[in-house]
């Protein structure tokens, strides 16, 4: 019954990604080419992308989140989760309908809701801060391409369909340059609110923002090097240049091998800027500017709508961060193998069902990339401000710097990026070997601590005695520890 | 300034010219309604940027005036009052007055009723200790930890539902012993939710303690040197986390704790993690202590036998004369408990829980002084606090375990 019920899930998330995919392409030709035709602009698929990926797909999986993010927590801490709004119509007023009316009643709460300013927050600030929030993080999203760069002909209407909203040539450098707007929204939210909680709020998040900046950079580079590019759509963007292979052989037809993702190339990278990017989105662990039990955060003043776009914000960075790095790490719409066995297949049939098949893949990644951000948020606690920077400055920065080097060194030397590969797949081994050791030293400490509790007198059990020596515990009844 | 008599010097040095940046410190008040303050106390927070250059906690937002309802009522009628203290091991908090009661009185309890104390005390330090492991990973982000050890406690809670009749405000136990006996099929029933206590317990722990972020944020924050901690008279895991082997339980006996093995685990670091941790590895001592009360408890009866204290069996007060009289002066004049004063302590889960009772031998409390171990705990905050982050003072404020209810009577 569940498990039915899961597949059925499933299957309509996959259908939806499917046609949205679909009426991307097929939109994108028919504008392009009727803009082409009557006004003699070449590039209006683009407006079709921006409709499509960015208002639909990436609003829709964001408001989703909201409720993806509020099941899962739940799933994760042994509770039902979101059950109790319901729709008083017959037939569904008494299911749950697996939370979907709290998204309905969280927007119409938000949006009827009095958007109260105090008296002393200064006006005009006040109320742009949400909108600085939330149109960079909205707008990243601009340059990653969500399907293969295609040539589609419906009846009359045929033209190239670039399956991203821009593909402007500065490609990631515009997205450092939009990510780093975000940081007003934040701050000027603290500081306009003209609470003091706030305003630490607004501080936290401005110098958090900033230090991860120079280790977000500096962590594709690497990725820049390799494939000589900063554009991630098109032809020659990064994601097609992932789908071709470093090894491969030939099964049958069947292509099977090592494609060259970005993961595989760069883990170092990945690693880093998926920890800079995550500070950015201000999700936990990296939580402190928001830090609802210390100081409640930065948009604390804000109520209804404003306060929602903050919210929306945060999760819309969720989908964006998933797109950017399913994009630049995995490969874009690419599978890890069989990838131009497909593409035959399926071009061989139509040009309209490549694109959809490939742009659900690349939802797919998105969406299984989102849950692995929810689970991190949900599974890891706090760091503290001052460990907030020392992580940025202290690790990922030298780090980055390493891998920038190691990388550079290896690209001159191959640039066929097979060495780069094997180093890469030699640094996941690395990681997954820490990763699985058992922590030898915590246990070590929780003997000694449970060990030197029982008897009290050996070895770390003298200074705590010492210590009791002189000062006025003596006093105290001498405790017979142990037995 | 210089003078007008100094020789003008065409050439001033660069800290003459340098402007000084006017600054103040802001002053934060974190509660009386704050996230991180379980209860209701003010903490008045003096920050330079965000290091806490001076603290003050305010209590008084609980206070319901707990020592002179005490004396309006008699010594039994108090027993509801001490639930509201540290209401999240209530049982503990009657047991202890009921113990301090008897002893004024010079009375021995039943040693069945003995074993029953140590198992409701030691149920109720299991769920404060729970609840206090669970709440250092929620006021750090991390909530699942904290709904892991909830859903352990409430299993103790359902226990304690069983056996009292309610889940937090027990009034359980009379002056005397216990006024019933454990229910049929309890003991089963409390030794197989241990066992899947031990399994929540243990992936809590797991959670927390092998997370790197968590134990950066928990190691060497919120530190107090043992005589600092001593001086302001701190108790229980806040003194041991410091290596200081001082736990009523074994300096000074009651009930059945003689007859019982376990060890009272200690630390050496006097920080967060040492009080967090000490009291998950104090947790498996409870356990061993519960599993060993059900092996040892002897049958027999609960209460004492002596119907000046005890309530007489209700076929008696229906049908004999002694019966109706013995009812009819406890009911109206209470238990006799003669003139005299004493401290008695017994070990809560936050510390020292000691009472310093005082009778005109009228029936009914001359004073009653509750030292609430939290209290002398809170005292000691500011000195674990001032000087480090605002964002150390969670996980601080978390681990000293300040019960609002025990606090402010």
């Amino acid at each position: 019954m569940r498990l039915g019920v899961v597949f059925t899930g499933v299957a309509l998330i996959v259908g939806a990604l499917f046609g949205v995919s679909a009426v991307a392409y097929v939109g994108g030709a028919v504008v392009e080419s009727l803009m082409l035709e009557k006004l003699g602009i070449s590039g209006g698929g683009h407006i079709v992308q921006i409709l499509v990926s960015m208002l639909l797909v990436v609003m829709v999986i964001a408001t989703l989140l909201t409720l993806a993010e509020r099941k899962w927590s739940a799933f994760m801490q042994d509770r039902t989760g979101p059950n109790r709004a319901r729709i008083a119509l017959p037939g569904i007023k008494d299911s749950p309908l697996a939370g979907l009316p709290h998204i309905a009643t969280d927007v119409i709460k938000m949006l009827t809701k009095e958007a109260f300013r105090p008296a002393t927050a200064n006006k005009f600030l006040f109320n742009l801060a949400p909108m600085l929030a939330f149109a960079p993080a909205f707008a990243l999203f601009a340059i990653v391409p969500s399907g293969p760069t295609l040539d589609i002909a419906i009846g009359s209407y045929a033209a190239k369909v670039v399956m991203s909203p821009t593909n402007p040539d500065a490609g990631l450098l515009l997205m450092f340059a939009v990510a780093s707007l975000a940081v007003y929204g934040t701050s000027l939210a603290g500081w306009s609110s003209n609470n003091k909680f706030a305003l630490l709020g607004g501080v936290r998040a401005s110098s958090q923002m900033v230090s991860y900046e120079v280790a977000l950079g500096l962590s594709l580079v690497g990725m820049m090097a390799a494939f000589s590019t900063v554009r991630l759509a098109g032809d020659d963007g990064m994601a097609a240049m992932q789908a071709r292979y470093l090894w491969s052989f030939n099964a049958g037809g069947f292509d099977i091998g090592l494609p060259a993702w970005g993961i595989f190339l760069q883990p170092a990278g990945f690693i880093l800027f998926f920890a800079a990017a995550f500070a950015e989105t201000k999700r936990a662990p990296f939580d402190s500017p928001e830090g609802e039990s210390e100081i409640v955060g930065y948009f604390l003043e804000y109520s209804g709508m404003q306060f929602g776009l903050f919210m929306i914000s945060e999760f819309v960075e969720v989908v964006v961060l998933s797109g950017v790095l399913a994009a630049i790490f995995f490969g874009g719409w690419s599978l890890p193998f069989g990838n131009e066995w497909l593409t035959m297949k399926l071009s061989a049939i139509s040009p309209i069902l490549t694109g959809a098949v490939f742009g659900t893949i690349f939802w797919v990644k998105v969406v299984l990339l989102c849950y692995l951000q929810l689970v991190i948020r949900w599974t890891f606690p706090r760091f503290r401000y001052d460990q907030i920077q020392t992580l940025g400055w202290k690790i990922l920065l030298p780090l980055g710097l390493v891998n920038l080097f190691v990388s550079g060194a290896l690209i001159l030397r191959d640039p066929s990026l097979k060495s780069l590969a094997i180093v890469g797949i030699l640094e996941i081994v690395a990681v997954a070997m820490l990763t699985l050791t058992p922590p030898r030293q915590v246990r070590r400490e929780q003997e000694a601590a449970s060990h030197g509790g029982g008897h009290g007198h050996d070895d770390h059990g003298h200074d705590a005695h010492d210590a009791h020596g002189h000062a006025p515990a003596a006093a105290l009844p001498a405790g017979t520890a142990g037995h | 300034m210089a003078s007008a008599d100094d020789q003008y010097d065409p050439t001033p040095s660069d800290d003459e010219l340098e402007a000084h940046l006017q600054t103040r410190n802001m002053v934060v008040n974190l509660g009386p309604s704050h996230p991180a303050t379980h209860g209701t106390v003010r903490l008045r927070i003096e920050l330079d940027g965000e290091t806490i250059v001076s603290m003050d906690p305010e209590i008084g937002f609980l206070h319901r005036g707990f020592q002179k309802s005490c004396e309006n009522v008699t010594w039994t009628q108090v027993l509801p009052y001490t639930d509201r203290l540290d209401y999240v091991a209530s049982l503990a908090n009657n047991f202890g007055y009921l113990s301090a009661v008897e002893s004024l009185m010079g009375i021995e309890i039943p040693e069945r009723a003995k074993y029953i104390r140590v198992i409701g005390a030691e149920l109720h330090r299991i769920a404060s200790h729970l609840t206090t492991i669970g709440a250092s990973g929620l006021e750090l982000g991390g909530f699942s930890a904290f709904l892991y050890a909830i859903e352990a406690r409430e299993l103790l809670t359902d226990r304690v539902t069983e056996l009292t009749g309610a889940r937090l405000t027990t009034s359980y136990g009379r002056i005397g012993g216990i006024n019933r006996d454990l229910p049929a099929g309890w003991e089963e029933k409390v030794l197989k939710s241990l066992i899947k206590l031990e399994e929540l317990l243990d992936e809590t722990d797991k959670l927390l303690t092998r997370n790197r972020i968590f134990t950066d944020r928990m190691r060497g924050t919120g530190v107090i040197t043992t005589e600092d901690a001593l001086d302001f008279g701190f108790t229980g895991p806040c003194i041991r986390a410091n290596g200081v082997n001082y736990d009523v339980r074994k300096a000074k006996p009651y009930w059945a704790y003689d007859q019982l093995d376990f060890s009272v685990p200690l630390g050496n670091n006097g920080d967060n993690f040492d009080r967090f941790y000490l009291r998950v590895l104090e947790t498996h001592q409870s356990l061993k202590i519960i599993r060993q009360c059900f092996k040892q408890m002897p049958a027999g009866p609960v209460m004492i036998d002596d119907w000046r204290i005890a309530m007489p069996p209700k076929e008696n007060v229906y049908s004999s004369i002694e019966g109706v009289i013995a009812h009819f002066k406890l009911v109206m004049e209470g238990v006799p408990v003669p003139v005299g004063e004493i401290y008695h302590a017994t070990e809560s889960p936050n510390g020292e829980l000691g009472w310093y009772l005082k009778s005109d031998g009228s029936g009914r409390p001359y004073k009653c002084h509750v030292r609430a171990p939290g209290f002398q705990i809170l005292s000691g905050l500011s000195k674990m606090c001032v000087g480090r982050m605002l964002p150390d003072l969670i996980p601080t404020f978390d681990t000293i375990n300040m019960i609002g209810g025990e606090v402010e009577q």
